[in-house]
């Protein structure tokens, strides 16, 4: 390749750096500036930043309430879905039947548009009281962990050779003793991609908690728009939001990286 | 291919672990997705509606139904708002992500760290990715709309999210930077785990750099991209959190996605029955979608696997 | 014989005297101190109750002064505030779903209707009939705008509440510049007439565009253009100044033929949407904070807003144009001087668990002294005895705030009534946006509404 040719493969590369962090940058930025700095005509680059709309937001406020409703909702369900899941994805990985496609497909509630879902699990809920908990939030967030734990599981088990369970019953283990002392330590660190997964789309998530939580189960995602006051949108208070939304799924997103094409593409794609 | 063992012992243990696995699951799904989906349907043939007297549930037959097929051109405007919206973002990202790919898998050394860095966007909520546009296109003080400006490309009195003609471009350019990181991802991926062999044979033989990409990238890549797209393609189906944030369906209907329509028509107009039949048939037609994707993937699969 | 007589007559007299004076004395008994708050609020000492409302100055002014109830009866109140669609919705779902979050709540008197007719309310009555919680002092057929009373907190004849705020909309304008010699000399050379404060729309046309400087980021006027429910409650005022109505009734609680696609209304909204072009360039993503915002900012010089949110102008810790504001009716056209009827209610769910309480707490701010304090705050109080305070008449904006509720014009409180303003405000902004006509919007929403309501609404102008 020749020299300018190179370079302009990296000018490009540097340009298309810049268009996907600069918003991002200009969320950060916005959550340390002042009103004034904020909502000036002229867009400003260089300010003295401050600090205050965090602990505005979140304890005049009283946003932290919403941030610990994301923490639980997004363990839970991720706890969830792997005790539930991983099993399930080891049967599907390990065992042959007549309906086993079949079945997997079913499985595959990526397809199901979430309005389509949450409507009719907005009347169950109401009918049986738990619209508006924290609870409901877990459930219907487990719909989709689960099949994203199915999916990538049955991955991880299949890649581990069946070798290694045939050398597992001639030691003497019992099925299930295989797959609890065995298996499941083999899998161990693509359950912990899985499951740092299953927390982030819970994090992030705003459909179902927008509909299903009004009050007490509300996450932070919804938390956002509801800065949008009548004394105009307080941008910094919500881009303080916005920040703390954001930062932990970018943090997790660099541990779980090798294993983010197999996640994302829910294990049809190994990476 | 299965762990066999012996006798009848064996299929009674074979059988014992699965359904214990499976049931807890199976059970899950069932009560939370497909029985709230056939009650859905159910509510489809009655007229219940959280706004008006007297609408408790009363059975319509099929009423509803004929009001979505006759009587509602919005759903169908939306309908038709919403393929574009897909059929712009998948091509434009597929573009886009499969340039960025090449450029990586060719020019770049230090890929894993900007990849990193490139991931970020899709990894952001997308509630936080609309608010931030948002903030950055707003007529007064937005740094985009600013810079737009500055250089031309914007009238001095035009708002991008206000103006018929631009907020529909702007959300799908909105959503290409938000997802061609993805499409980037898979296709480098896939890419990365090519064989090396007919590349090497092609190079051999003389062959140029476009020619390679043609005539060997590409056949080989096919699945991947069928896959790419099937995905892309499902997930801007559903869009909402974004477009909710950045226009709530305006100006006028612009960019009133299926999705935010059937939330309009359920939570806003609390028209639960009709609601029920909006919300079924955005489910058909993507399962519909993606059955024909689907199975024309798994075909092509089995057609080159048995060549 | 005359001194046995005198004796017994002035027993008798004194007798009639006593008797009489008993007579007198015994109606006002009970008002000397027989009811108090105190003891009508003690068997719930010790309750939390909850309300939901829009986050403006009056419900701001009430979470600063329930502290005194709280004080004096040991009932805690709980105030949440949000954005006026999500007050809404909430709401919606609160009774839906029974669950009884909400121990009274503050709604705009459109949802009356859909609320009662649902089920979901309890009648004032109830509380008002029962001697132990009834404040004998507080006569709301006496001391309350009745026609306010009855359009805003009445449904089918009997009464759900009190008044929360008496809403309406009517003009703001920059008093300063309109007083500026500069500015009237130049107007005037261009125009041809002196700057007045406009009561025609020809008058508002001029000054907008007199006023519309964007490269200075100064603007002539700022419509809400939002798919947003302020967008209907703006077009109101023109369509009721052009001579227009959406049917044709007299109070909101009727429903009668459609003519929301009148040729007066579709003047209206021509002329609604000329505005445009001389407001800023997001003007279609506004509601009445950013109309707000900008008037607070010094960036525009007049547009049409609310009584509740005028408090917030001229406040000089918020506003860079308290001081310099003027305040009138808005202009006339073919309908003379209008207004609108609005307000928010305050009302009792059904399922509320401390439904007692709740009532004390609201009888007790429909008082005079809590009335006026509110009211001083950035209230909009529904009683003639406050705006005839001298404190009240001292402010600014009370003559046009009076002045206006004088006039106004009631809209349909009937269940359909929040599905009416959904239908209208997608119209209206499928209209501003350019991609129908106002005659094909207006056509449209008319089919719908008439769709909605059935027989008992006509449509008076045949759609094309």
């Amino acid at each position: 390749m020749s020299r300018g040719w190179r370079m302009a493969m990296v000018a490009t590369l540097v340009v298309v750096l810049v268009i996907a962090l600069t918003p991002y940058l200009w969320l950060i930025m916005t959550s340390l500036k002042s009103r004034i700095d904020a909502l000036a005509d002229q867009p400003v680059w260089l300010f003295t930043p401050t600090f205050d709309h965090y602990p505005k937001v979140f304890i005049d406020k009283d946003y932290l309430p919403l941030l610990w409703n994301s923490v639980v909702v997004a363990s839970t369900t991720t706890l969830l879905s792997l005790v539930v899941g991983v099993p399930a994805a080891y049967v599907f990985a390990r065992h042959d039947f007549a309906a086993k496609e079949d079945l997997f497909f079913f499985f595959t509630t990526r397809m199901a548009p979430p309005i389509s879902v949450v409507v009719p699990m907005f009347l169950l809920f109401s009918y049986i009281g738990l619209i508006d908990t924290r609870t409901s939030l877990i459930l219907a967030h487990s719909t989709f962990n689960l099949s994203l734990v199915v999916w990538m599981m049955r991955g991880f088990f299949a890649d581990i050779p069946r070798e290694i369970d045939e050398a597992a019953q001639m030691d003497g283990h019992s099925r299930a003793g295989m797959f609890l002392r065995v298996l499941l330590p083999l899998a161990a660190p693509g359950m912990a991609a899985t499951a740092v997964l299953c927390f982030m789309l819970s994090w992030n998530e705003f459909l179902y908690a927008l509909i299903l939580v009004a009050f007490e189960g509300r996450t932070l995602t919804v938390g956002i728009p509801g800065l949008v006051t009548p004394h105009g949108t307080l941008w910094g208070q919500v881009a303080a939001v916005a920040v703390v939304a954001t930062v932990p799924i970018i943090v997790f997103t660099v541990i779980v990286q090798k294993h983010l094409v197999r996640g994302l593409t829910f294990g049809a794609i190994k990476g | 291919m299965t762990v066999k063992e012996s006798g009848v012992a064996g299929w009674l243990v074979d059988r014992g672990v699965a359904p214990v696995f499976l049931a807890p699951s199976l059970i899950l799904l069932v009560v939370l997705l497909v029985g709230p989906f056939v009650y859905m349907v159910g509510i489809s043939f009655t007229d219940l509606s959280y706004a008006l007297p007297n609408h408790d549930g009363n059975f319509v037959g099929f009423d509803n139904y004929r009001r979505l097929m006759r009587d509602d051109p919005i759903f169908w405007s939306s309908f038709a708002t919403t393929l574009g919206f897909v059929a712009a973002t998948v091509s434009i990202e597929s573009l886009a992500g499969l340039g960025l790919a090449l450029l990586l898998f060719h020019h770049i050394k230090r890929r894993r760290f900007v990849l990193t860095l490139l991931l970020i966007p899709m990894m952001l909520a997308p509630v936080a990715v609309g608010l931030m546009w948002k903030l950055m296109l707003q007529g007064e003080f937005g740094m985009l709309t600013h810079y737009l400006r500055v250089v031309g490309l914007l009238g001095a009195q035009t708002a991008p999210l206000s103006t018929l003609s631009l907020v529909m471009p702007t959300i799908v350019l909105i959503d290409a930077w938000e997802w061609t990181p993805f499409v980037t991802l898979v296709l480098l991926a896939g890419m990365l785990s090519l064989p090396r062999e007919p590349f090497e044979a092609a190079i051999m033989d003389g062959a140029g750099p476009l020619r390679i990409f043609r005539d060997i990238t590409m056949p080989l890549l096919r699945t991947i991209i069928a896959l790419v797209l099937l995905l892309r393609g499902i997930d801007a189906f559903k869009e909402f959190d974004k477009v909710f944030i950045l226009t709530g369906g305006g100006p006028g209907i612009a960019t009133e996605l299926l999705s935010i329509y059937t939330w309009r028509i359920n939570f806003r107009e609390w028209d639960l029955g009709y609601g029920a039949v909006v919300a079924f048939m955005v489910y058909l037609v993507v399962l519909i979608l993606c059955s024909v994707f689907h199975k024309a993937i798994y075909w092509t699969e089995a057609r080159e696997t048995r060549r | 014989m005359i001194k046995a007589d005198s004796v017994a007559l002035r027993r008798w007299r004194g007798a009639a005297a006593l008797a009489l004076g008993i007579a007198m004395m015994a109606p006002a008994a009970p008002e000397a101190g027989a009811w108090t708050l105190e003891e009508a609020a003690a068997p719930y000492r010790g309750v939390t109750i909850r309300t939901i409302g829009e986050s403006l100055p009056p419900l701001e002014a009430l979470a600063k002064m329930k502290a005194k109830f709280e004080a004096r009866t040991g009932i805690k109140v709980v105030v949440e505030m949000y954005e006026h669609s999500e007050a809404v919705n909430k709401v919606m779902l609160d009774l839906n779903s029974r669950r009884g979050r909400y121990d009274f709540i503050l709604q705009p008197h459109r949802e009356l209707g859909r609320f009662v007719t649902n089920g979901h309310l309890v009648s004032i009555d109830k509380f008002m009939n029962d001697p132990k919680l009834r404040d004998p002092s507080f006569k709301p057929e006496e001391v309350l705008y009745q026609r306010l009373w009855k359009e805003i907190s009445w449904y089918a004849g009997k009464p759900y509440g009190f008044p929360f705020t008496a809403l309406t909309m009517y003009l703001w304008y920059r008093a300063d510049l309109l007083n500026d010699p500069k500015e009237r000399a130049g107007f005037k050379a261009k125009y041809g007439y002196d700057m007045v404060v406009p009561s025609t729309w020809r008058q508002y046309t001029d000054l907008a565009e007199w006023f519309y400087r964007p490269e200075k980021g100064f603007y002539g006027t700022a419509i809400q253009g939002k798919r947003h429910e302020a967008l209907w409650y703006e077009w109101l005022n023109f369509l009721y100044s052009f001579g227009g109505d959406m049917m044709d009734v007299k109070s909101g609680s009727e429903c009668g033929p459609i003519i929301v696609n009148s040729p007066e209304a579709v003047a209206s909204l021509e002329y609604y949407k000329s505005l445009i072009k001389y407001s800023p360039s997001d003007t279609l993503n506004y509601f009445w904070d950013d109309a707000m915002a900008v008037m607070q900012q010094g960036k525009v010089f007049e547009v049409i807003m609310w009584n509740d949110s005028t408090y917030a102008v001229e406040d000089p810790k918020v506003s860079t144009v308290s001081g310099r504001m003027g305040f009138d009716l808005i202009p006339q056209g073919k309908g003379g001087k209008v207004g609108q009827v609005e307000g928010w209610t305050y009302l009792i769910p059904k399922y509320s668990k401390n439904q007692e309480a709740a009532f004390l707490f609201i009888q007790w701010m429909m008082a005079y002294d809590q009335q006026l304090e509110q009211h001083m705050n950035g209230g909009a109080s529904a009683r003639p005895d406050v705006y005839a305070a001298p404190q009240v008449r001292a402010i600014p904006y009370s003559k046009a705030s009076m002045d206006t509720n004088a006039v106004a014009i009631a809209k349909p409180t009937i269940p359909e009534s929040p599905q009416i303003t959904d239908i209208l405000v997608r119209e209206l902004s499928e209209a501003l946006s350019g991609s129908k006509t106002p005659k094909q919007a207006l056509d449209r929403a008319a089919v719908d509404m008439h769709k909605l309501l059935g027989d008992c609404a006509p449509m008076r102008y045949p759609a094309e």
